[in-house]
Order: C-alpha cells, then sequence, then structure tokens
C-alpha cells in the first residue's frame, strides 16, 4: 500500500489528495497543514474582508470529508523538516511521518515591509482566512487607510477600504499601478475606479518608516519623499515569501520557487510540487513560469497526483491561468503571462475598456483585459493552439474578435 | 479539461434543456453556494459575461452554472432558471 502525503490543505494540495483517492483507492493519504482550518476558498476571503460575504460559503471542506475519502487531516501541525533518505516528514510535535510520495504544496507568507515599524499594530498582511476575519474586524473602525504594493494583491486593499468606507491613500513606488502589465492608458482606468471608492492613488511614493503612538499602533506612514499620511489602518502586500524553510539540506532545487518539471516533480526523486510555490516548466512557454492562480494550483495539485499515482510520467501541466479583480463597475481580467513576452499590442476602447495582448516569438503568451471580456476565450485558444499571430494583432485588437479574419496556420 | 471537483458541495440538477439567467442580490445566506468567476473555466465565465453584458438568459448545457448558486462578478448574482 503507497503512503502518500501532502504538505498543505490549500486548493492544490486538496486537489491532489482528492484525486490521489480516485486514482489509488487502497492507498494511505496524509495531509498536513499549519492552519487550524481545512480547505476554504482563498479567492473569497477578499469578499469576507470587504464586509459583504459570511464566513460559512467561504469554507469548502469539513473535517468530515476527509473522513469520508479515508484522508488522514492533521491541522495546527508544522513540518520541520524532510528527510529524503529515510523519506520522512518530521513535525514540532516530534512525530516522524513515512512516505512512498510526498507533495509540496505549502505556498508562500506575505512579505514584510523591510522598514521601520512594519510590525504596529494596525499594519495587515493578506494570505489567510485569519488575516481576512482580523481586516475585517479593523477596518469596520478604521477611518484612514494606507495601501503599500501596487500589484494584484495591493489592489484587494484598495476594494475593503472602499467597502469598508475608509478613505485611503494608496502609496506606489512608480507612476501607475502594476507598471508591469499595464500601460498608462490601461492603468488609468484602474485608478479612476479606485478613486471612485474613494481611494487615491499616489505614485512615486512607497514606504520609508511608520509611525506609531505610544500603544504601538500605526498613526502614519511616511513616504520616501518625506510626505507623511496618517492612517490608523494598513495594507501592505508587496509580494510573497516562499515557505520553504523545513526543506532546507533536503536537496530540492529551488530559484524564488522550487523547480518543478511539467510533471510536478522535483529534482529530487517522489517529491513533487504544486500551486504558488512552484516554479513549472510551462510547456506553452517553453520555460519556467509561476503562476498564483486558484485554477493553476488547482489543476497543479490534480496533475501531481495522477503522476504520483501512476509512478510514471503520465501527464503534462497545460494550463492557461486567469485571474480576475471584481472590486469595480467593470471586470477586470488578465490571463496567462501578461508581464512577460517581446512584444504587446494595445488599444484603449472607451474609458472602461482596454485590452493589452503580449507576444513571445510571436505567439500569444498572455493578456489583461479591461471593462469588455468577450475577446478571452478566443485568446486563450490562440495561447493553447501556440499560433504565431503577432503580425496579425490588429485582428485581435477589433472590438470584437473574429479568428476566422486570421490567416490560416502555416504548415510546419 | 479534467479538474478534481474538491469545491462547493454542488446539487445535482438536470440541466439539459435549462436556460438560467444571472440576478443582482444584495447580501448573500450562510447557507449559499458561492463561487467567484475565477473558478469557472473559460466556457462558463463567457455564458456568465454574455448573460451579464446582454442582460438575457443562457442556456445552463455545457455551462457549469447551477440555479441557486451566487456567483461574484462586479456584483454579486443568483443563478437563477430563465
Amino acid at each position: 500500500m503507497t503512503q502518500y502525503v501532502i504538505i498543505g490543505d490549500g486548493i492544490s494540495g486538496s486537489s491532489a489528495a482528492e484525486t490521489l483517492r480516485e486514482e489509488d483507492p487502497e492507498s494511505e493519504i496524509t495531509v498536513i497543514t499549519d492552519e487550524g482550518e481545512s480547505l476554504y476558498n482563498r479567492i473569497l476571503i477578499k469578499e469576507h474582508a470587504k464586509g459583504k460575504l459570511p464566513e460559512a460559503p467561504i469554507s469548502i471542506h469539513d473535517e468530515e470529508w476527509y473522513d469520508e475519502r479515508d484522508i488522514d487531516l492533521s491541522l495546527n501541525t508544522f513540518v520541520t523538516s524532510v528527510d529524503t533518505d529515510a523519506k520522512v516528514v518530521n513535525t514540532h510535535e516530534g512525530e516522524e511521518i513515512p512516505y512512498d510520495k510526498l507533495l509540496v504544496a505549502t505556498g508562500g507568507t506575505p512579505t514584510q515591509l523591510p522598514v521601520e515599524n512594519s510590525d504596529a499594530d494596525g499594519i495587515h498582511h493578506f494570505w489567510t482566512f485569519q488575516d481576512a476575519r482580523a481586516i475585517r474586524e479593523h477596518a469596520e473602525q478604521a477611518n484612514k487607510g494606507v495601501i503599500v504594493g501596487a500589484g494584484l494583491l495591493g489592489i484587494d486593499f484598495a476594494a475593503v477600504c472602499g467597502a469598508q468606507g475608509i478613505e485611503a491613500d494608496y502609496l506606489m513606488r512608480g507612476d501607475r499601478w502594476w507598471r508591469y502589465a499595464l500601460s498608462g492608458a490601461g492603468a488609468e482606468i484602474m485608478h479612476e475606479g479606485m478613486r471612485e471608492v474613494g481611494v487615491e492613488p499616489v505614485f512615486d511614493s512607497g514606504v520609508d518608516h511608520f509611525e506609531t503612538d505610544d500603544d504601538g499602533h500605526v498613526t502614519a506612514a511616511v513616504d520616501p519623499n518625506g510626505d507623511r499620511y496618517e492612517c490608523d489602518f494598513v495594507g501592505a502586500a508587496i509580494g510573497l515569501d516562499f515557505n520553504t524553510e523545513y526543506l532546507d539540506g533536503a536537496g530540492l532545487e529551488q530559484d524564488n520557487g522550487i523547480i518543478v518539471d511539467e510533471y510536478m516533480q522535483t529534482s529530487v526523486d517522489d517529491i513533487y510540487a504544486a500551486g504558488d510555490i512552484t516554479r513549472f516548466y510551462d510547456v506553452l512557454l517553453g520555460e519556467q513560469a509561476q503562476n498564483g492562480s486558484w485554477g493553476s494550483a488547482k489543476e497543479q495539485g490534480r496533475v501531481a497526483a495522477v503522476n504520483m499515482a501512476a509512478d510514471e510520467e503520465a501527464e503534462q501541466f497545460e494550463w492557461v491561468s486567469s485571474y480576475s479583480i471584481t472590486h469595480f463597475d467593470f471586470p477586470f481580467l488578465s490571463f496567462g503571462h501578461p508581464t512577460i513576452g517581446d512584444e504587446h499590442a494595445e488599444r484603449k476602447y472607451s474609458d472602461t475598456e482596454w485590452r493589452r495582448i503580449a507576444f513571445k516569438d510571436g505567439k500569444v503568451v498572455g493578456g489583461v483585459l479591461i471593462g469588455d471580456l468577450s475577446p478571452q476565450s478566443q485568446l486563450k485558444q490562440l495561447m493553447r493552439e501556440q499560433r504565431e499571430v503577432a503580425d496579425q494583432a490588429e485582428v485581435l485588437l477589433e472590438k470584437s474578435v473574429d479568428l476566422d479574419e486570421l490567416a490560416p496556420p502555416q504548415e510546419q | 479539461m479534467n479538474m478534481a471537483a474538491s469545491e462547493p458541495r454542488r446539487r445535482s440538477v438536470q440541466l439539459d434543456r435549462v436556460d438560467v439567467r444571472l440576478e443582482r442580490v444584495e447580501s448573500v445566506a450562510p447557507d449559499a453556494t458561492v463561487r467567484h468567476v475565477d473558478q469557472l473555466d473559460s466556457d462558463t465565465l463567457e455564458a456568465v459575461y454574455a448573460a451579464l453584458s446582454a442582460d438575457r438568459s443562457v442556456p445552463a448545457a455545457g455551462t457549469g452554472l447551477e440555479p441557486g448558486e451566487v456567483i461574484v462578478f462586479t456584483d454579486y448574482f443568483r443563478v437563477k432558471r430563465a
């Protein structure tokens, strides 16, 4: 009987556990998590922090779900090390859990701002359900906010402030939000969305240090220009540190994440990885890549489990990811890898509609759609098909995209 | 696409000939099934977007939409039989 151990009960770990039970009904499966609750919907916790969604619909699995599938779930359990020779996982309580095959799916922890007083009361990071509960509780009483981190995670704080009636300044280091994927034209639509909910973007700023009162509660953020922004609520989202400390000495190849191939196999035999923590080989891109979306993590967990159960390279991970922002009156969707590419095409259609497509070697590798999501299926299809279409970008920038207007693919 | 179904408890509904529409809701009950659009596959997202942008019903068949569930998009929308 094969013993599978999964470290992490996020969507990738949980998806793997479910798939392993289906693929290998007689096996032993153990899921270990340092959190105190089983799988919940990490996409929806921001809605809870905004004060719009109660807790119950965010829970996905209760402990009964694991019992029904004969999956051993260990909550509040910290893995301290992995002995790859003995094939044993060690926990903080001194338990030794043997494995035949191991899945690492521990994701990351928000990066703390490396500035003075960044651990003051009232400064929040946003990753777990517990974080969301604390943010909601504080936000309901706060009056003036500061947000740091001009990316996809930071904008959730802007939405929390907007929904909770907190007037806020959004301090950005560059001249626009998500400057790696948006031009000024696209970013300005997002800036206007922020302003409409009471959040003011501040450019060429950031945080030099925080000020606190005698009780250690944040009272202001001071940016590198010396400008002072009073606040009693701060949301900081500048990135993730991957949770790999317990793997020190295990020999897994890492490069700002755990390196896996397209089968989710790490550089160490019988150890796989899935979810945010991986730098996976993206078969569509032809190089290593990272992705933090829910769908990608879920699929990586499933693919890893298929290959773990098959004990061979049975299925490769091939996926076009999506990430949406649903906080404003207009929709926003990024897909694939919009921050990379050697060529880009973009167009603005109205005050709330904009599109940008990223190409690499002439092929679509990602993009951002604001306001009008109608071409998302066609653009994702082109990315999956790996068609060289950059020289026909005009067709893809038409308001309504018709793939039949593209020249037929060349025979290889 | 073959994805493990480790997500909200889904009601089993015969949807072969059912059209659905999306109705904006102001609040969500604790026992509601709620999904964010990022949990939808590309075809289902397209159906949601078509239903909302044209304010019309769409066939449920071929999508993952289930009457009664709430979809989080730019607002909260309950899936209703048309």
